[in-house]
């Protein structure tokens, strides 16, 4: 048995490793490669690491190459503390990811505690709200994204009931949260409130409900994979209401499963590569020719991380891990300065974002943007 | 000896000196562990103490299925009780983390109790789906009673507990914190599977008729293994909380418990050691294996089902059928 010990203290060892040295920016994605957060995670990975071959492609940061270490989370808490942690082990110049706001509340501490950036894909409210002035996020949050809606709901239009379908997990729950009194606001009645599960397969029974709720609109607001299955089953029953949606709902991805079922959904959209700005486009167009599929808004995000980065590296004109995040902290990154960042960025005090955003609408499997929305504040 | 020896054949004189060797390999363990994460970086540290965790949950399943033979499948859940209940009691009531670890054991052994009752009415798969319900059902009540459990949003800020003055907010200090816990726990077990106790929670695991005719009680020994396993659930839980300093529902859902199950059977079941290499096994190894970047996973599961396809009793398994061999060669030539 004494060998068991042996070996633990083996691999134990084998799991320490050496610092590295400073001639490259080393960056570690954290990132869902498996698990429920698989899609937004691969998507986010293969933008980082276009944008790690774009920086490259022209000289580096600061004249140093980047390179980006991705580590698995397996969209699980636990392991991603253990990653965040070996990311700092790794001496890492900044932290990228994840996107589920659960692994993002069992790591942000570890970075706040070494005082390194981590610039994360997360969408629900809650973590910008601890006061941790490390963690910043890559796309508006679900706090500045719910008014534009019930805006949208009520003088667009014109609903006076709304069926809403959630996923019951941190993301769903917490935009189901904060839309609900957005539409109370708006005098808008919400005519069934529908809980589904993370990774549920049959949308029937939830469907039938939206359904004999009869609302004027059904606002559906799930992780991918589920969006695209209830649009289906929706579809089945014969629902004819406006589907409206936020950002995932008109994601590639549910437009790549969902096929038809997809048609007619609006919604609002933080980012797209469909979006009327050429740089978005050509990000669009030179992922899918790279990975062979259409890039949803968490490959923007991974993409823009990295620029993110770079440009508080270079606003600082130093290697300075402290710095990235005090340099990113309130400021307002232009696209006429940083290209890559790809539209201009408001940083806040609390590491929210404030930039345009878009309503969208799917037609014959495409989505088109229709309407540019200003920043909140201007 | 030319009998195969899987279930504890040899003589009583042998057996205690076996034994012996156990806790020298506990205490020996222990001490390499006290020392093993220095210079190791808090990421190695990090893994290490969870292993530990791991391990003490999956030592509960362990008396629970190798020695007493009862199948659950609800081992997760009781962790999650345990970490929810130190968890709410340190964070919202301000509970000292040792008197949290206590209550978590005892909230978890009192359950236990309860879920045992059907095991004295089904056996083998069917007791399985009734602890899987059970397990079902915890899930969603720590999703969905937010007032208490912060519901799907979790609870963050979970505070480490202090040791006679001594802050244990470092890795390396929570560590060797996890590491005399876990001795402690495990010395506990040794001496039980080793006790009289011990003795019946075998004798119900091999054939439960000839148990009763040989006058051991063996409602008393169901309950109390389901008892002791799941709180074993719990101290594991209620030293989670503290490691990830975050909780959320869904490292306690089913998928989790069968994971724990996996670490058991992989470990080798009904093995003192078996929850250790188990755990090794589960936790350790995927970490290890992620050099081989995006394929990791894949092989992980290689490894685990080539282990179970060559030896279904689990690597300590097969370490007893090499030590057997080797000792029947050297024992032959003696």
């Amino acid at each position: 048995m004494k060998s068991l010990w042996v070996m633990a203290a083996a691999l134990g060892v084998s799991l320490s490793l050496p610092a590295q040295a400073q001639d490259k920016v080393k960056l570690v994605d954290v990132i869902e490669l498996s698990g429920a957060g698989a899609a937004a995670g691969t998507n986010w990975k293969n933008g980082a690491d276009m944008a790690a071959a774009d920086i490259n492609a022209k000289g580096g940061i600061l004249g140093k190459p980047v390179e980006i270490v991705h580590y698995d989370t397996q969209t699980n808490p636990g392991n991603t503390r253990a990653a965040v942690q070996r990311a700092i082990d790794e001496n890492a110049y900044a932290i990228l990811g994840p996107i589920f706001s659960g692994p993002i509340g069992a790591s942000m501490q570890i970075s706040q505690r070494a005082e390194i950036a981590q610039i994360v894909g997360g969408e629900a409210a809650g973590f910008t709200r601890q006061g941790n002035p490390y963690i910043f996020r890559t796309s508006i949050s679900q706090a500045a994204a719910m008014p534009k809606i019930a805006k949208y709901m009520k003088e667009t239009l014109k609903a006076g009931s709304i069926a809403v379908v959630w996923v019951n997990n941190d993301f769903g729950k917490g935009g189901r949260d904060t839309i609900l009194p957005e539409l109370e606001k708006a005098g808008i009645k919400v005519a069934v409130d529908v809980s589904t599960e993370q990774g549920q397969a049959d949308f029937t029974a939830d469907a039938i409900k939206v359904k004999n709720a009869n609302a004027d609109a059904v606002f559906v607001y799930l992780n991918e994979e589920e969006s695209a299955r209830f649009l289906r089953a929706a579809k089945q029953q014969g629902i004819t209401k406006p589907m409206i949606g936020e950002t995932t709902l008109l994601g590639a991805k549910v437009l790549e499963l969902a096929g038809d079922a997809a048609n007619g959904v609006k919604g609002h959209v933080g980012l797209s590569t469909d979006a009327p700005i050429p740089a978005l486009q050509d990000f669009g167009k030179r992922y899918r020719e790279k990975y062979g599929f259409s890039s949803d808004h968490n490959g923007v995000k991974g993409y823009m991380a990295v620029f993110m980065v770079k440009w508080a590296t270079e606003k600082q004109k130093k290697l300075d891990k402290k710095g990235v995040a005090d340099t990113l902290r309130g400021a307002t990154i232009k696209a006429s300065e940083e290209p890559g960042i790809l539209m201009d960025t408001v940083i806040e005090q609390n590491g929210d974002l404030d930039r345009d955003s878009f309503l969208a609408e799917i037609v014959n499997g495409k989505q088109v943007i229709n309407t540019t929305l200003p920043r909140i504040k201007p | 000896m030319s009998a195969p020896a899987l279930q504890n054949p040899a003589p009583p004189r042998r057996s205690a000196r076996r034994l012996d060797a156990a806790l020298i390999g506990l205490v020996l363990g222990a001490v390499i562990l006290w020392f093993a994460p220095v210079g190791m970086g808090r990421y190695g540290t990090y893994v290490l103490s969870l292993w530990l965790v791991m391990s003490i949950g999956v030592m509960g399943l362990n008396l629970t299925l190798g020695y007493a033979g009862q199948s659950s499948l609800a081992q997760a859940a009781f962790m999650g009780l345990g970490a929810y209940a130190t968890a709410i009691l340190t964070t919202k009531y301000g509970v000292n983390w040792y008197a949290a670890f206590a209550l978590s054991g005892l909230l978890t052994f009192a359950v236990g109790l309860l879920l045992g009752f059907p095991a004295l009415r089904v056996r083998t798969h069917y007791l399985a789906f009734v602890t899987l319900a059970f397990s079902t059902l915890i899930w969603l009540v720590i999703r969905n009673e937010q007032w208490l459990t912060g519901g799907v949003y979790g609870i963050s800020n979970i505070n480490r507990p202090d040791f006679v003055g001594i802050k244990l907010f470092g890795a390396l200090e929570f560590h060797r914190f996890v590491v005399v816990v876990t001795l402690i726990l495990s010395l506990k077990l040794w001496w039980l599977v080793r006790s009289p106790w011990g003795r019946a929670f075998t004798a119900l695991r091999e054939n439960p008729v000839r148990a009763a005719s040989l006058g051991i009680d063996t409602r008393t020994y169901t309950l109390l293994a389901f008892a002791i396993g799941s709180a074993y659930g719990g101290f594991a839980g209620s030293l989670y909380a503290p490691l990830v300093e975050f909780i959320d529902p869904s490292p306690f859902s089913l998928s989790q418990s069968l994971f724990l199950l996996l670490m058991v059977v992989a470990g080798g079941s009904g093995y003192l050691f078996g929850p250790f290499v188990g755990a090794l096994l589960g936790v350790v190894l995927p970490e290890w294996l992620r050099f081989a970047g995006s394929l990791y996973l894949i092989i992980f599961a290689a490894i685990v089902l080539a282990l179970l396809v060559i030896c279904p009793q689990g690597v300590c398994g097969l370490f007893e059928r090499g030590w057997h061999a080797l000792r029947s060669k050297t024992g032959g030539a003696r």
